[in-house]
């Protein structure tokens, strides 16, 4: 096992892999940042992405586009978003109780119309199956190391890296960010300075369906090319440690998601080599317990640095 | 103590928001059904239409009063744990390892250790999330989402490389208890096992503790008001951590009884859920002992309704799902449940005034 996982980071196959599984965690986390910036913690990610991996496939194939299958499965996702925000604000049903609805919604909605349109159950192939294209680098392609690295990816990889560019700049750099911000940490305040707080929030949650619904649609669209009955498998969960564990900024949750990304890859290396001495449910568990510990940490550092403040 | 007309009102709105959840299933169905009265009276009617399918709903809601409770308990704490699953798998475990592998035993006291084993299991594993909570400040969300999957995870290796029964296949379980371990059927031709009485027993013990005992009054006081508990004297770590501790207890209760009423060993990914429902449970029963016993019967109802009218129908058993969403939100939408109340009010007053 050690050698073939050595094998494959030295013909760097093992960061091809990462890259793949990091990109569905990072975009679905960079949807739950921003909805969590605005105070509202949004642990309906792993239905939303559902929701989009399911219409996006089916779009997808049955128009032949993967662009209309994208932009249904985001779509879609940002419906279901709204609808969150819907039940939460105007309904004032606990945020956390409308996440937990969505997720259920989710996983059973995707089954439900799997098994009407298509008559599967457990999951859809279809056949003629669109995917999200790979770009190849024209020259680079052929560079021995380079290549790899850089060529082949999928567009939906390449998106997520650059959205967290834009998120940096989303949040940091505009008028719109100081709102979301300020909506966040003190409701009350920025509703007294005139910031709609009720119009930001359902903002933030729709952004939040938007990178969920991406992530969705590379699941079934780019990752794979079929759906599988809740085929997000935790993703979403693992997007939410990651928001947590980068705490709370786009660069640190790219690289809270390029080692949750790591981790799964290095899991599906173990699960696939014979007679591995390492199981692979421990190296699944990994993330999980980094995350608590990173949770706990923060804590504790945010208690110091209070403590300081007060003896100072 | 809430008055009866308090109580009378918050009863008639979650009916409302459960008749009206039901509308929003029958809509789909009529909507996308062939054969909508068929698949209408197959959701309703079938479950309740022979012994075997009421034994079926009594054995669902048995776990589901458990998980219902155990998220009740925390709930009130004003602890917003999603635990259960984990807790539920770490009891179940530690349950049914006691019950493969101690031998010489008699059956009695056998049933009482894997009881004992699997109430600390889960209690043991809640206290991780508990002493994170009280301790080091860390949502408590979060961290037991995490830790559901550390225990699935765990508990998956486990059965699967240390105690795995050799003649079991792909799916992976440990060796069954002896026969005369498990619940039996009290009733000839009924399939309910007795794991309702256990169930009925645990609610009344746990309303008790709730409502008549200085820690139950201690745990809702936390719950309501935290920093008036403080000031009052309360521990509210002590306290947090207690009420935690015993909702990891009634899952592990509820995993050993699902283990020792249906499946008869540790299977991998046995419960499918049964943590989550408890939260779904607990919502509709505004976490009240006696509600959750009630909740958990129309909840196992609605998904015996869902698989009978998978077989009798074109309808799969999901549509269910939306009668679930559509309960979970309605049910906790603070919103309607205050216009209700403004409603009810007006016209009480009008009468007074009359």
């Amino acid at each position: 096992m050690w050698h073939s996982l050595w094998s494959q980071t030295l013909d760097l196959t093992l960061i091809v892999v990462l890259l793949r599984y990091m990109t569905p965690i990072l975009l679905a986390a960079l949807g739950g940042l921003i909805s969590d910036i605005a105070g509202v913690i949004n642990i309906g990610l792993e239905g939303l992405m559902l929701v989009s991996a399911f219409a996006s496939i089916a779009v997808g194939s049955a128009t032949g586009s993967w662009e209309l299958g994208v932009a249904a499965g985001v779509a879609s996702s940002v419906l279901i978003s709204y609808g969150m925000g819907f039940f939460s604000i105007k309904m004032k049903v606990d945020i956390i109780i409308a996440g937990f609805a969505v997720n259920i919604f989710g996983s059973g909605f995707t089954i439900f119309l799997m098994s009407k349109i298509y008559h599967m159950t457990g999951n859809y192939s279809p056949s003629h199956p669109v995917n999200i294209p790979t770009i190849n680098l024209p020259f680079l392609a052929d560079v021995p190391v380079v290549g790899k690295l850089l060529s082949g990816h999928s567009l939906m990889v390449w998106l997520a890296l650059f959205a967290v560019f834009f998120c940096v700049l989303m949040i940091y750099r505009t008028p719109y960010g100081v709102h979301l911000r300020a909506v966040g940490e003190a409701p009350a305040a920025a509703k007294s300075l005139g910031i709609p707080v009720t119009r930001i929030r359902y903002s933030a949650l729709i952004w939040s369906g938007a990178f969920a619904g991406l992530a969705g649609s590379y699941l079934s669209m780019g990752m794979t090319s079929m759906f599988v009955k809740d085929m997000t498998a935790g993703t979403g969960f693992l997007a939410l440690a990651v928001v947590l564990l980068g705490n709370r900024n786009p660069v640190g949750i790219l690289l809270g998601s390029m080692l949750f990304g790591l981790a799964s890859a290095v899991a599906t290396i173990v699960q696939t080599t014979q007679g591995s001495a390492v199981p692979s449910q421990f190296v699944q568990m990994i993330p999980y317990l980094v995350t608590i510990c990173a949770l706990v940490f923060f804590e504790v550092r945010k208690r110091r640095r209070s403590a300081g403040a007060v003896t100072a | 103590m809430r008055s009866f007309k308090q109580v009378y009102q918050e009863a008639l709105g979650i009916l409302v928001a459960v008749v009206i959840a039901l509308l929003c299933g029958f809509v789909v169905i009529l909507a996308t059904s062939s054969q909508p009265m068929d698949a209408l009276s197959s959701l309703l009617l079938d479950p309740v239409s022979n012994l075997f399918n009421i034994g079926t709903i009594v054995n669902k809601a048995v776990p589901l009063i458990f998980t219902g409770l155990a998220l009740a308990v925390v709930f009130q704490s004003g602890v917003f744990s999603m635990g259960a699953e984990g807790q539920l798998y770490i009891g179940g475990f530690a349950g049914a390892l006691a019950g493969v592998y101690l031998h010489g035993l008699p059956s009695w006291l056998h049933l009482i250790v894997i009881f004992v084993c699997a109430m600390a299991g889960g209690a043991l594993f809640a206290a991780i999330a508990g002493l994170l909570k009280t301790y080091a400040n860390a949502n408590e969300i979060v961290t037991t989402l995490m830790l559901n999957f550390v225990a699935i995870l765990t508990t998956s290796y486990l059965v699967n490389n240390v105690f795995k029964d050799p003649t079991s296949g792909g799916a992976a379980r440990m060796k069954y208890l002896s026969p005369d371990l498990l619940l039996g059927r009290p009733f000839a031709g009924f399939p309910a096992h007795a794991g309702i009485f256990i169930a009925l027993a645990v609610a009344a013990i746990v309303y008790l503790l709730l409502y008549k005992t200085k820690l139950g009054y201690e745990l809702r006081l936390v719950g309501k008001n935290g920093k008036f508990a403080r000031y009052g004297g309360i521990s509210t770590k002590r306290v947090i951590l207690s009420s935690i501790m015993i909702s990891g207890a009634l899952a592990g209760l509820a995993g050993i009884v699902e283990i020792l009423g249906i499946h008869g060993t540790f299977k991998d990914n046995f419960s499918a859920g049964l943590g989550f429902d408890g939260i779904i449970i607990a919502l509709l029963a505004r976490n009240h002992p006696i509600g959750i016993v009630v909740a958990s019967l129309f909840y196992a109802y609605i998904q015996v309704g869902a698989q009978t009218m998978q077989v009798g129908s074109d309808m799969p058993r999901e549509v269910a799902v939306i009668i679930q969403v559509m309960l979970v939100l309605l049910v906790s939408s603070q919103a309607i449940f205050h216009y209700m109340k403004q409603k009810f009010r007006a016209k009480g007053g009008e009468r007074h005034v009359a």
